[in-house]
């Protein structure tokens, strides 16, 4: 019997081919739009944590609390005790210094005199200590433009936008003028090795990129940082693990009366993060939801059609001795048939277009207005196995809640006055 | 012979408004096993409305009507399909074959509702082409057939399943007369080798030579119950 169905479903191309297309266009855009908006956002997790958040972050309590203004004055000292103890408590995670700091790059002539000058965002994190990963995780050496990562103190990364204005190559001199954290006037000259471009608005207006070393001397923060980020082996952000870490760590070392006491914050606490991390979550559950609800009243009222043009098969059925229970229960399976199909299609399609996606990626750094929130510029699609199940589920529940839907008349009405209504 | 539908002060009414109108009065009759026989009257003198009944696909208002020993009036709707599955088969005006499937899957539908191995469907689907004489056209699609051979696969749908009654609804009112009268010939052939009991409803002079027995229908009641020696074909 359901060999006999599936045959007139695929004969009938009324029958099958605009529903599988409705399917299958629903279901390509579940699966593009959960894939790719989930893959921006995970990305954008990835980006902040990369340079800003860690997956943990340890810093003083004021410091937390004043964090988007980077006070150098509350910065953490004794940081290398914190940080082997963390990294005998926690083996398995990298523990990294930063110190974030802001000021003006000065360009010298070949008399002294200035010639151009610009504010800059300063970071500093380990970079000639090649055994923590510094240089991968900010993806150092993929994003110099011109020149080299920095191999000895006193060299320094300048962004290639303010390489560009001020006309600079490696080799050349920049001064930085800022203040120490105890908010003495300081300047130090670097040497440009390379001009870097992260794709990153907030970090490639006017980077420095300097070792941490020489930004403790120059802001005389002997063994200080202004944070310690934590990261997990692999890479990946582990929410429950993080919290857990954090919160052990907190109830030893914070104290809310000290400002200066240190403090542990997981990556989901910071920069909003929990909001994008979440939607990131439920971003595959939000799509099936939106197409299994558009979707189905498409289906529902193609299914209404299409019983209208089926009415005589359906009092034949009747006549010749099919309960109206089980031709209802008949459209379901023929339904579940073209949702599968539908799916299949769906899946195919929508892997064709976020795979690729996924692979190359779609440069957006020019159609993204610069915003002090990190976003990835480069938007690629995460496809994972959940992505391709879920893909499955709206097709099928919507194919056969419209199927339910449009066939419930059916289902309802008397065997007589259905078989007079159809006109048979 | 032994009498398979018995109809007892058997009274329809049709809900219309506020009120009701009777299709069918105060019928009484009884059909044998291997009957040949017909409703006739004019239109909307209530023929359709009391094959319907027979073929439980609808129930009376008062009175009874039992079918294969059954009272339809107290059949849940699976039981009605049940009781028209295995014992009623049914023609109709307009043929009704379903236009996606091939004769040869027009008639087998019929037999899918019952579980009977493949082999043996195939068996009855190309004994019953064989009667209707349409083997050779078993794999044309409905759309291709004329009038007489689309009616002749809807009689081998309605007896491929050895029905014990066949009702048939002005089987002849959308052929010309040749046509007319080749299907009349095929079923009064199944009548004599299968002792299939037939009831027409008509009112075509074509269809009425072949009947045995005439039930006159005027305005939902039964004027005449006229039984004909030989017929006069
Ligand atoms: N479902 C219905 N509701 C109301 N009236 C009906 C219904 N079915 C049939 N009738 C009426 O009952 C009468 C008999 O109909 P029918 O049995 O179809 O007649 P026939 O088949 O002899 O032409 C007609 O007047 C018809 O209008
Ligand atoms: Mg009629």
């Amino acid at each position: 019997m359901i060999k006999f169905l599936i045959k007139g479903v695929i004969r009938d191309s009324t029958r099958s081919k605009f529903p599988i297309a409705i399917v299958a266009i629903g279901v390509f855009f579940t699966i593009f739009l959960s894939a790719f908006i989930g893959g921006v956002l995970q990305d954008a997790v990835e980006v902040n944590a990369r340079f800003t958040t860690g997956h943990v972050k340890v810093s003083t309590l004021a410091f937390a609390e004043n964090s988007t203004q980077a006070p150098l004055d509350l910065a953490l000292l004794g940081m290398d005790s914190i940080k082997s103890g963390l990294q005998n408590e926690y083996p398995k995670m990298m523990w990294v210094p930063r110190v974030s700091f802001g000021g003006l790059l000065d360009v010298p002539d070949e008399n002294g005199e200035t010639k151009g000058q610009g504010p800059c965002t300063g970071m500093a994190a380990d970079l000639l200590n090649t055994e923590n990963g510094e240089l991968e995780r900010m993806n150092i050496n993929k994003t110099i433009v011109e020149g080299r990562a920095p191999e000895k103190r006193g060299e320094a990364l300048v962004s290639e936008k303010f390489a560009q204005k001020m006309k600079l190559k490696p080799g050349d001199v920049v001064t930085y003028f800022g203040s120490t954290m105890y908010g003495s006037m300081c300047f130090q000259n670097f040497t440009i090795c390379g001009t870097i471009s992260f794709g990153q608005q907030m970090l490639d207006k006017g980077g420095l990129i300097i070792d941490i070393s020489d930004a403790q001397q120059m802001l005389d923060m002997e063994d200080g940082s202004t944070e310690l980020l934590g990261y997990f082996e692999g890479g990946q952000y582990l929410d429950d693990e993080a919290m857990k870490i954090a919160q052990e760590f907190n109830a030893r070392s914070t104290d809310s009366t000290d400002e200066f006491s240190s403090v542990m914050i997981p990556l989901k606490k910071q920069n909003q993060l929990e909001g994008l991390l979440n939607t990131s979550e439920s971003m595959s559950e939000i799509m099936v939801g939106i197409f299994v609800l558009a979707m189905s009243i498409v289906l529902w009222n193609v299914g209404l059609l299409g019983g209208l043009r089926r009415y005589k098969e359906f009092g034949v059925r009747l006549a010749l001795g099919e309960a109206k229970g089980k031709i209802y229960r008949s459209l379901l399976v023929e339904a579940t048939v073209i949702g599968v199909v539908g799916s299949v299609f769906g899946v195919i399609l929508g892997l064709a277009a976020a795979i690729p996606l996924q692979i190359y990626g779609m440069d957006v750094s020019e159609m993204v207005p610069s915003s002090n929130m990190m976003m990835p510029s480069v938007y690629r699609a995460a496809v994972t196995p959940s992505t391709v199940f879920m893909g499955f589920i709206p097709g099928i529940i919507a194919m056969v809640l419209g199927q339910a839907l449009a066939g419930y008349g059916i289902y309802k009405r008397d065997t007589a006055r259905l078989f007079k209504e159809l006109e048979v | 012979m032994e009498t398979i539908i018995s109809i007892k002060n058997l009274t329809k009414e049709f809900p219309v408004g506020d009120g009701a109108f009777v299709a069918l009065k105060n019928i009484n009759l009884d059909f044998k096993k291997g009957e040949f026989a017909g409703l006739v009257g004019p239109s909307g003198s209530g023929k359709t409305t009391l094959l319907n009944i027979i073929g439980s696909l609808d129930v009376p208002t008062n009175g009874t009507a039992e079918i294969m020993g059954k009272d339809i009036a107290g059949l849940s709707h699976k039981e009605a399909a049940q009781l028209r599955n295995k014992y009623v088969g049914f023609i109709f005006q307009e043929f009704h074959l379903l236009p996606v499937y091939t004769v040869y899957e027009n008639v087998e539908f019929a037999l899918l509702l019952q579980d009977i191995p493949k082999d043996e469907r195939h068996k009855a689907v190309m004994e019953a082409l064989e009667w209707v004489g349409l083997t050779h056209k078993k794999d044309a699609k409905p759309s291709k057939l004329s009038g007489g051979e689309s009616q002749r696969v809807a009689i081998a749908r309605a007896i491929v399943k050895r029905p014990a009654i066949l009702l048939a609804d002005e089987p002849s009112a959308n052929l010309d007369s040749a046509n007319a009268h080749n299907i009349m010939q095929v079923m009064v052939k199944l009548n004599e080798e299968l002792d299939t009991t037939f009831i027409f409803s008509t009112h075509d002079e074509k269809v009425m030579q072949y009947l045995k027995r005439i039930v006159h229908l005027r305005d939902g009641g039964l004027e005449k119950d006229e039984w004909i020696k030989e017929a006069t074909v």
